[in-house]
């Protein structure tokens, strides 16, 4: 049997749709203001699709831009993954319309359904296929659409506020170098605390699965729903906790990241995890102030625009973190 | 190392629900449904079980089975397309009621290769050193999701829900030889279901997307035969080359799709006897992500396959995804 070799990101992309919506366009809907959301979560604008398009349409630019960047053609993907929690369709998983959108075929192409640490969870996918020569050249997509699932009204707006659309891309292939690539992956999970943030319909606990009156009025189930302190509080901490021990898998410390990036949740709680772990501002990524939280999507998309304006570099320390839905979390820790 | 079977586990509700009871709402006959899709009886979830509660009854017997308890678990791999809701996935649910450590708990979608989609992945983590008992899980409610009008009689009759696990532990000896996925986007509105949809504007689900029944599942089951029928073939002789097994070697054949009788000319097609094949939709119907580790947990259980016993399953369906597994039990 092969040795195990590493894996490393070989290309990022990154799209999001060019409709751009401040929070004072979003006062026009709701009673809010720009204040009350910088405030509480640093957002300033965020981006909402303009026509008809799912996931696997923002996907693709988002792709195309990393497999050219990659030098990795479509049709050599072994493997291709997308992650989201706003799929296309119902059935099937958004992969297989993003594999159609690539115009490819044979290659597996399958959905992880992470919500915020979705990017993350694939990454660990994707190393481990790699590393173990099940795959040589994976592409991995984080892509939502938020806007037509979000409730527009001051009924929805403690969640509505936060969400925006995009998407971002990695292609990773195989490093020899044991010291460089993917580092480790580590993925948690606390179920207990699932219905803190979550959609809940289609719910295949009922007959039917969906109602027309679950559709109706305000407040519908159809809506995302949050304990936002709640969330708020648990994401400091669990964050914190996986940097950690991601860092004293490999016997390093916060001292020894170059740039973290933490998923786009909220500015708010960036700062307090950098604060946490004594990292100064230039060594922590954010970008949720023009697309706020992107979940699936927001990683990839920091990461690319993080290596595009040179704040990762050959022999860079990243460490990736993310929290949200489920309750998951995880980290991952790369030597660029 | 490698990754080998622990231990396995299936639950079906107990309320079935038989053609006869079916035809009603269809506007059709008992005989007619079970002729046309080959399936007599299948299991209905009550209310309030959602695939995350099937297959924790199914985790608990494959635990048991494995000697093992839920602290033992480093890993959850749960494949669905019917969500208990649609976030967070059934696998965080699992890790809570099952009282797991709060281990990765992963949620993927492959449709009726589901399951097969997370026995590779959970194989791959144990290859690579990063985990060392892996929960893989398949469950369906497809109950919760079906059309019960005369529009759906080509469809509803041939589901029914369940759950099957698989504990996936590490070890020096193989017993996953070998998996094999592939997937072809093209002709995937044979078996699709559109709503809710994040493309849809301005929401993912509306009242006329609702009334038009855009949210049930769309089915050309005629279609899908065809393909079926040459892929898995072709499949389960890449699989068995891969792990460097021959046909005569394998004990049994599982073999996943929507129509059984369909799977069994694939499976003869493949060379295999008719007595060496378990086509999963027989006994109660068709789960998408659950037909195959039901099987295995099944045949283990009824003695049809014991330990050291090379077992092949292969599945087709939606996406259209499809894969096959070579496994020592």
């Amino acid at each position: 049997m092969s040795e195990l070799v590493n894996s490393r990101i070989l290309g990022l992309g990154h799209h999001v749709p060019d409709r751009v919506m401040t929070n004072a366009d979003l006062t026009q809907l709701m009673d809010t203001s720009d204040e009350w959301i910088q405030q509480r979560t640093g957002i300033r604008e965020r981006r909402y699709i303009r026509e008809e398009s799912g996931p696997a349409d923002l996907a693709l630019p988002a792709a195309q831009e990393a497999l050219r960047s990659a030098g990795v053609k479509a049709e050599d993907l072994d493997l291709i993954l997308l992650g989201t929690l706003s799929p296309d369709v119902d059935s099937p998983a958004s992969a297989s319309l993003l594999q159609r959108r690539l115009g490819v075929r044979g290659m597996p192409a399958f959905d992880v359904r992470n919500q915020c640490s979705g990017f993350l969870y694939m990454l660990a996918v994707a190393d481990s296929f790699i590393r173990t020569g099940g795959a040589c050249h994976v592409l991995v997509v984080g892509s939502e659409v938020h806007s037509t699932g979000i409730d527009l009204s001051t009924v929805g707006r403690e969640v509505a506020v936060i969400f925006g659309d995009g998407a971002g891309a990695a292609v990773l292939g195989p490093e020899p170098d044991s010291r460089k690539g993917i580092l480790s992956t580590h993925l948690h999970s606390e179920g207990k605390f699932a219905e803190k943030l979550m959609i809940e319909v289609p719910t295949h606990r009922l007959h039917p699965r969906v109602t027309e009156a679950m559709l109706d009025g305000p407040g519908s189930r159809l809506w995302p729903r949050m304990e936002g302190r709640y969330v708020f509080k648990h994401a400091v901490t669990r964050f914190t906790e996986v940097i950690h021990e991601a860092l004293a898998a490999h016997q390093l410390t916060p001292a020894d990241v170059d740039l973290l990036i933490p998923h786009q949740a909220n500015l708010r709680i960036s700062q307090l995890v950098a604060m946490g772990l004594e990292l100064p501002e230039e060594k922590v990524f954010n970008n949720i102030q023009r697309y706020g939280n992107t979940t699936a999507a927001s990683v990839p998309i920091a990461l690319h625009e993080a290596v595009t304006e040179g704040r990762v570099r050959p022999g860079s320390l990243v460490c990736l973190a993310a929290f949200g839905a489920g309750f998951t979390w995880a980290a991952a820790l790369l030597r660029w | 190392m490698r990754s080998t079977i622990l231990g396995c586990g299936s639950y079906l509700p107990p309320r079935a629900v038989t053609s006869d009871e079916l035809a009603g709402a269809l506007a059709t006959t008992g005989p007619q449904l079970t002729e046309s899709t080959g399936v007599s009886t299948r299991r209905e979830a009550e209310d309030g079980e959602g695939p995350s509660q099937l297959a924790s009854r199914a985790a608990q017997q494959a635990l048991a089975a494995a000697g093992l308890g839920p602290e033992a678990v480093d890993l959850i791999v749960f494949a669905t397309m019917t969500p208990d809701i649609v976030f967070p996935g059934p696998g965080c649910f699992l890790q809570d009621q099952l009282g797991c450590r709060t281990v990765g708990a992963m949620d993927v979608r492959g449709q009726c290769a589901g399951f097969l989609v997370a026995l590779a992945t959970a194989d791959r983590f144990i290859r690579a050193g990063k985990a060392e008992c892996v929960l893989v899980a398949g469950a369906e409610v497809h109950s919760a999701a079906l059309e019960y009008s005369p529009r759906a009689v080509a469809v509803t009759p041939y589901f029914g829900d369940g759950a099957g696990v698989v504990v996936l532990g590490a070890s020096p000896e193989p017993g996953v030889l070998a998996t094999v996925l592939h997937a072809d986007p093209d002709g995937l509105e044979r078996f699709w279901c559109e709503f809710p949809a994040s493309r849809h504007l301005p929401s993912r689900m509306d009242i006329e997307a609702f009334r038009a029944g855009r949210h049930f599942y769309q089915l050309d089951a005629e279609r899908m035969h065809p393909q079926a029928e040459r892929v898995l073939p072709e499949v389960i002789g890449e699989a068995l080359e891969r792990a460097g097994v021959t046909r005569e070697e394998v004990a049994l054949f599982v073999l996943h799709y929507l129509d059984h009788r369909v799977a069994r000319r694939a499976g003869r097609a493949a060379g295999i006897p008719d007595d060496r094949i378990v086509a999963t939709a027989e006994a109660a119907g068709h789960m998408a992500a659950a037909g195959v580790p039901i099987a295995l947990a099944d045949a283990l259980a009824a003695g049809r396959v014991r330990r050291g016993d090379v077992v092949c399953a292969a599945a087709f369906g939606g996406g259209m995804a499809w894969g096959a597994a070579v496994l020592r039990l």
